[in-house]
């Protein structure tokens, strides 16, 4: 009796803690990254791209009058802890916009989390297709590419230059496999010529990519497609090259300054291409604008991430300057078939699935470039949003009504 | 003696009415950690059946959680129209099995080559979780939609806070109050003695493998019914639920709240609750703090916090009666 009573004295005295009050002149938008551990360096820079676009956002008056203000919050890419940091936003501190861009597993309970509460959360990042096929509810919006519509991009590239034989190399977890499958998908439908010479799923983690390599060489691919990113992607092309491959890759990531600079060999990237919805040298003025404001701003450059996480908000803040207000129900009425017309393209917000409908773009890693001395993008090339749209009935997504 | 019974159901009638009186009292966001709180108390309390009373240190608890969590939220995706109620009884079920299948596999070890089989199995149910992304959605997680709970009189919402506190409180409340009778029967008197004296016991004439495999499948379906409702509360599951992360978690709280007694694992997991949720505010890099703690706890205060409370306690409690003539 007595450990009982000690136990619900402690407990009563947890209680106590007590709830702070929320200022409601400014719209906070809540930036759900990691900023510590592995993946710090890929927060960080989704969370530069959208302060930069707060910063332009208040620079100009703000939205409806209203300043926006960041709030950065580390989900450590752990989906409980994003969870119960987002829910006393919600309930403390009255919270309604958040935005992530990393880990599908953070996508998916922010999700949910959304739903519960009936926030708005859009994602820069978040690539799962599940996220706006079966999983998905109105109050999540993406504004990047999902798996699928990435895959098709490279499929699409693939299938233009005429490769008869690809290669497909992928880590060994959900997100491989749906990029895998979509990419060989596409590509039999563009050219029932190619042929799928070889595929291998790997752990992730792998630090001997030797045997992989030779599987690729004896193949005999003129083209390997990888959706692989981090060490896995870095290790890869740093042994592909000095064992003599002389396909080309065809990559998701492939234009991430950090993992070329890792690699440490210009020649095992060059001639690569990499995929992604905003690329630093998209021809344009709007573009142009866009990182030379950044380049004075921050002093360095906008380079993908950050270019996605800036194009998104910007998208973001359209939607509740249409809507009027920021009530999550307004914006969300509004944000749908909603069309922005960034330094990215033309993006449109589909009301179906709430997956935005934009051009993918396509690079190839040159040595000769304006922004680093290392190897980066050559000039890049639009495919077009229709040329690789998920069709409304075959994302899987059963309505968005309530 | 007599004095003191009155006054301990006082203060157990005072503790309960708080209980019941929380969603009133509390910002809902203070009623969450509180849920989250007796969630994971259930959880730790299983592992100290193990640890504290068994004397069997595990280093798989979460696979047991992990199963009970992802069985639930599948049954919720895969059968439309269940009660969460029943979703989450066939989560338990679903760790009971588990329980079973492993505990029969770790019968004949005991020590340190139990904690790292149990290690391997943790390790094992994890890849199983990664690769079988069909029904467990792989790296991507399980969302769910919890449906209402028609009890005749009252509909309770899960998606609601209130609702989804008291729902907590007395499914699992009842869970741990009956975990707490379990120690003083005659199977949780056999688990103490499998803890001193194997041996003797066995002389004694009783079966200690029998008895070990049922505390095993006893502690794998109160872990199940703390994952199920870990998977209610969320209305999400992911491969966090049965990582090795979530063992270390379990046996933080048991540490830091004590294994000595039966309150101290709940003292810890809220302990753990709310100290996570203050200094992960504070800091990136929270868990420092955390280990520091723990090494401390283990160090200079092995009986845990309700251990330290007890100290405290007796010695008020002596220099009281010493002061009386």
């Amino acid at each position: 009796m007595r450990k009982f009573a000690i136990a619900c004295l402690t407990l009563a005295l947890g209680l106590i803690l007590a709830a702070g009050a929320s200022a409601a002149d400014t719209i906070k938008l809540a930036v759900m990254e990691p900023f510590s551990g592995n993946f710090k360096d890929i927060g960080d820079r989704y969370a530069e791209g959208v302060q930069y676009a707060a910063e332009v956002i208040n620079a100009k008056g703000g939205i409806n009058g209203k300043k926006v203000e960041v709030i950065l919050v580390d989900t450590e890419v752990k989906p409980d802890v994003a969870t119960r940091k987002a829910t006393k936003l919600i309930l403390q501190d009255n919270v309604r916009h958040f935005c992530g861009g990393t880990g599908s597993s953070v996508a998916g309970a922010m999700e949910a989390l959304a739903d519960k509460h009936n926030t708005l959360f859009f994602t820069y990042g978040m690539a799962a297709a599940s996220l706006t096929g079966d999983k998905c509810n109105r109050n999540f919006f993406r504004t990047c590419a999902s798996t699928d519509m990435q895959s098709y991009a490279l499929a699409t590239w693939v299938a233009e230059q005429g490769f008869k034989k690809v290669f497909c190399i992928a880590q060994d977890y959900s997100f491989g496999q749906e990029a895998v499958a979509a990419f060989t998908k596409k590509l039999k439908e563009l050219n029932p010529q190619a042929e799928i010479v070889g595929q291998v799923m790997h752990p992730m983690g792998t630090k001997d990519f030797a045997p992989y390599v030779s599987q690729i060489i004896s193949s005999g691919a003129e083209v390997v497609f990888t959706s692989n990113w981090g060490n896995d992607l870095t290790l890869l092309l740093k042994q592909a090259q000095p064992m003599g491959l002389k396909a080309k890759f065809a990559g998701y990531y492939l234009n991430d300054e950090l993992m070329i600079n890792a690699v440490a060999n210009d020649q095992a990237v060059i001639g690569g291409v990499g995929a992604e919805v905003y690329m630093i040298s998209i021809p344009g003025q709007a573009n142009q604008e866009f990182v030379a404001g950044f380049k004075k701003a921050k002093g360095f450059y906008p380079t993908w991430l950050r270019g996605k996480a800036y194009a998104a908000t910007m998208f973001w803040a359209e939607a509740l300057k249409k809507a009027g207000n920021d009530k999550v129900d307004d914006v969300i009425k509004a944000w749908e078939g909603l069309t922005y017309d960034g330094p990215a393209g033309k993006w449109t917000m589909r009301a179906c699935d709430h997956q935005v409908q934009q051009p993918v773009w396509i690079a190839e890693i040159v040595a000769k470039n304006p922004y680093f001395s290392h190897a980066y993008v050559g000039p890049a090339k639009m495919v077009a949003p229709e040329r690789i749209s998920v069709p409304c009935e075959q994302t899987g997504c059963k309505g968005l009504a309530k | 003696m007599t004095s003191q019974r009155p006054r301990s159901l006082a203060w157990m009638g005072a503790a309960a009415a708080a209980l019941v009186a929380a969603p009133y009292l509390l910002p809902p966001y203070q009623l969450r950690l509180v849920t989250e709180g007796i969630v994971f108390s259930l959880f730790a309390v299983s592992y100290n059946l193990l640890l504290g009373h068994a004397g069997l240190l595990s280093f798989g608890h979460a696979m047991f959680f992990g199963v009970g969590a992802f069985a639930t939220a599948i049954c919720l995706n895969g059968l439309p129209g269940i009660s969460c109620l029943l979703a989450a009884g066939l989560g338990t079920l679903a760790a009971l099995l588990a329980g079973l299948v492993v505990g029969s596999l770790l019968l004949r070890v005991k020590g340190t080559p139990f904690a790292l089989l149990t290690l391997a199995f943790n390790a094992l149910f994890f890849a199983i979780g990664v690769k079988w992304h069909t029904l467990t959605g792989g790296d991507d997680g399980l969302n769910v939609v919890p449906p209402k709970l028609n009890l005749g009189l009252l509909i309770l919402d899960p998606g609601k806070g209130p609702d989804m506190y008291y729902l907590t409180l007395i499914v699992l409340g009842a869970a741990l109050f009956f975990c707490w009778r379990f120690t003083a029967t005659a199977m949780g008197h056999s688990v103490l003695l499998l803890r001193e004296n194997e041996e003797r016991m066995r002389f004694l004439g009783y079966n200690t493998n029998v008895t070990r495999l049922m505390l095993f499948v006893f502690v794998g379906g109160l872990a199940g019914l703390a994952g199920s409702f870990y998977t209610l509360l969320n209305a999400f599951v992911s491969l966090d639920a049965i990582s090795i992360d979530m063992t270390t978690k379990v046996l933080l709280m048991t540490f830091l709240g004590g294994t000595g007694s039966f309150p101290g694992p709940v003292l810890g997991a809220f302990f753990y609750t709310y100290v996570q949720d203050y200094l992960s505010n504070l800091t990136d890099n929270w868990q420092l703090i955390m280990g520091v703690l723990f090494i401390g706890m283990v160090l200079f205060a092995p009986g845990g916090l309700s251990g330290l409370g007890q100290g405290i306690a007796s010695r008020l409690g002596r220099s009281k009666t010493a002061s009386q003539p």
